[in-house]
């Protein structure tokens, strides 16, 4: 397909230019404005039967609407008018060529209606998909070698040996390398360090990581580097004893988002808002919303705080659900708790009431497992269920404040542009004890292809299986990312 | 179509809906890896014919109807649901 156009179109572009196109595409095709709506709503039918389909096109000469089935056609034959437009796309159809056409000119008038169109809308930027730029598509020219992704390739798996206990930093690099959008910013090699080549920055030491895991190589990688890098960065986790992985994940998340500093561009900017806009916060970043409501004079006082991940209490719920229910529901704070009100200005009793303000693309949830107080230390292993598909809807903030003034929950398409659903693309599990425990993970290469790992073994696992496992960190993927506006 | 038919289509039109659920729809279909398939179908079709000039009309023949049977039957549901329920409201008002 070439978007030159074709004879036909040119000549009429350089007789009429493109203006005829420009008004049926901005009143037709993609409406821009609501006058635009009414005329596409009362006049988009075929004058010949006058049903609205199938398939509406217009002549490009004289504006008549038709329909493709066989009336657009006859209106071009008898008429002599040539071209038309498809009004469902904007496509323009050659009857000369016997085909649809592409010119570049007209398609970027559409793809700027289109953008006009979603604004008065109100919806997101509607897709666009990747084309390269002349330096892509020259490079793509260049490097001929192609690596063909089939439903059944072991690409992207490789095991990871075990140094003496530290399969709690195995089970975690390999969650972190199946983190779907990770794997996207590292494989389009965004990370570009300032620090390059001094080995120091844990941020390049993943990167690298990263092209090891797609060499295609199958032999199991030594993560000495980054276990040294990580001992330098996070000093309480040195040493050879087994390690909790939540902590190790944590501690991970915090070196890498302080060494995404040393990158170049976009990495180490701040939004205006203060807040950090490295690669790890824009993933794993979520906020929590605490509103303390005094009991005497209901005012309310709401603070929000970023976090990482959600650790939950496993004694009681059978699943994941009813966790975080639990989590995000008022809690009484008793006598022997007062808040200081700023409304009252004196001690009250008050309710506290958890619930999530902002959700991160990446949602990770700790069951506390294990319990360490003065007495005991115990390993809990309660029961509880999780989904694959999660609907975090319920327990937003939003959602919360909807629910308790009462607005019932509409079906209107307005709606239709929040979504919260996620999808589980990792597990990691502590088998055995206390103190002689071992980590696996189970993660989902590609979608309904999920593998067990376990050290320096892969082995293909089913979804029943990661789904029936106990379950100690459990990592969710928003199942559906939103465009930004670039202009916005 | 009949009369009513007509009004309700141009009154999604009109409000926008109409391509509200139709971006609805657009998203889905590229969530569920349905693009994809029909790209692929598009590829297969444009190779058997490589020797000569296949045109639009062509294609979509060949491949509209295995195209349509691969759209899952959530995606159509929940299409059907939202349409229905928001005509509902809307006759209310």
């Amino acid at each position: 397909m070439n978007d030159n156009g074709c004879i036909h179109l040119n000549n009429f572009k350089a007789a009429k230019g493109t203006n005829p196109y420009k008004i049926v595409h901005a009143f037709f095709v993609a409406c821009t404005s609501f006058e635009a709506r009414r005329y596409k709503a009362t006049s988009c039918l075929c004058f010949t039967c006058g049903m609205p389909g199938p398939r509406m096109h217009s002549c490009l000469h004289c504006i008549y609407f038709a329909c493709y089935a066989g009336h657009i056609q006859d209106h071009s034959k008898t008429k002599k008018h040539f071209l038309y437009v498809d009004l469902s796309y904007g496509n323009i159809y050659c009857a000369q060529c016997q085909d649809y056409i592409y010119d570049r000119e007209l398609t970027e008038i559409g793809v700027t209606h289109k953008l006009k169109e979603a604004k008065s809308l109100g919806i997101s930027v509607p897709f666009m998909p990747w084309l390269p730029n002349p330096n892509e598509a020259m490079a793509l020219r260049r490097l001929r070698k192609r690596r063909l992704i089939s439903p059944h390739t072991t690409i992207g798996l490789r095991g990871l040996q075990n140094l003496g206990s530290t399969c709690f930093m195995n089970c975690i690099v390999q969650t972190l390398i199946h983190t779907p959008l990770l794997r996207d910013y590292f494989l389009g090699e965004k990370h570009k360090c300032k620090a390059q080549g001094s080995g120091k920055c844990l941020v390049c030491e993943v990167s690298k990581l990263f092209q090891e895991f797609y060499s295609g190589a199958k032999t199991p990688l030594t993560l000495h580097r980054l276990l040294h890098l990580i001992w330098t960065h996070a000093r309480h986790l040195a040493g050879y004893e087994q390690q909790d992985a939540h902590e190790f994940f944590i501690a991970t998340l915090d070196v890498l988002h302080r060494h995404c500093m040393n990158g170049v561009d976009e990495n180490g900017e701040k939004k205006e808002n203060g807040r950090c806009n490295c690669i790890i916060d824009q993933i794993f970043t979520g906020g929590l919303q605490s509103d303390v409501v005094c009991t005497s004079c209901h005012g309310v006082s709401t603070t929000i705080d970023p976090f990482w991940d959600i650790s939950l209490d496993v004694a009681g719920p059978g699943s994941l659900a009813a966790c975080l229910e639990r989590f995000t529901r008022a809690e009484h704070l008793g006598s022997g708790a007062k808040i200081k009100c700023s409304n009252c200005r004196a001690y009250r009793e008050s309710t506290k009431q958890l619930t999530l303000e902002t959700l991160p693309i990446v949602a990770s949830f700790h069951l506390k497992r294990f319990e360490h107080s003065s007495q005991i230390d115990r390993k809990i292993n309660a029961f509880v269920s999780f989904p694959a598909e999660l609907d975090m809807t319920p327990f937003m903030s939003s959602h919360r404040r909807a629910v308790d003034v009462g607005a019932d929950n509409n079906n209107a398409p307005e709606g239709v542009c929040e979504d919260n659903r996620y999808s589980l693309f990792a597990v990691v599990n502590h088998v055995g004890s206390l103190d002689a425990g071992h980590y696996t993970a189970y993660v989902r290469q590609m979608k309904g292809s999920w593998f067990k790992c376990d050290d320096h073994m892969i082995t293909r696992a089913s979804l029943r299986e990661v789904l029936d496992s106990e379950g100690y960190l459990l990592f969710y993927h928003k199942t559906v990312l939103e465009y930004e506006c670039e202009n916005s | 179509m009949t009369v009513n038919n007509t009004i309700a289509h141009q009154r999604l039109v009109l409000t926008g809906d109409r391509e509200r659920f139709k971006e609805l729809l657009r998203r889905r279909l590229i969530e569920c890896g349905w693009r994809d398939q029909v790209r692929m179908l598009c590829r297969d079709v444009v190779k058997e014919n490589e020797s000569n000039n296949i045109t639009f009309d062509m294609l979509a023949a060949r491949v509209t109807p295995r195209a349509r049977a691969l759209v899952p039957d959530t995606v159509k549901k929940e299409l059907l649901q939202k349409i229905k329920t928001h005509l509902l409201t809307q006759k209310d008002q």
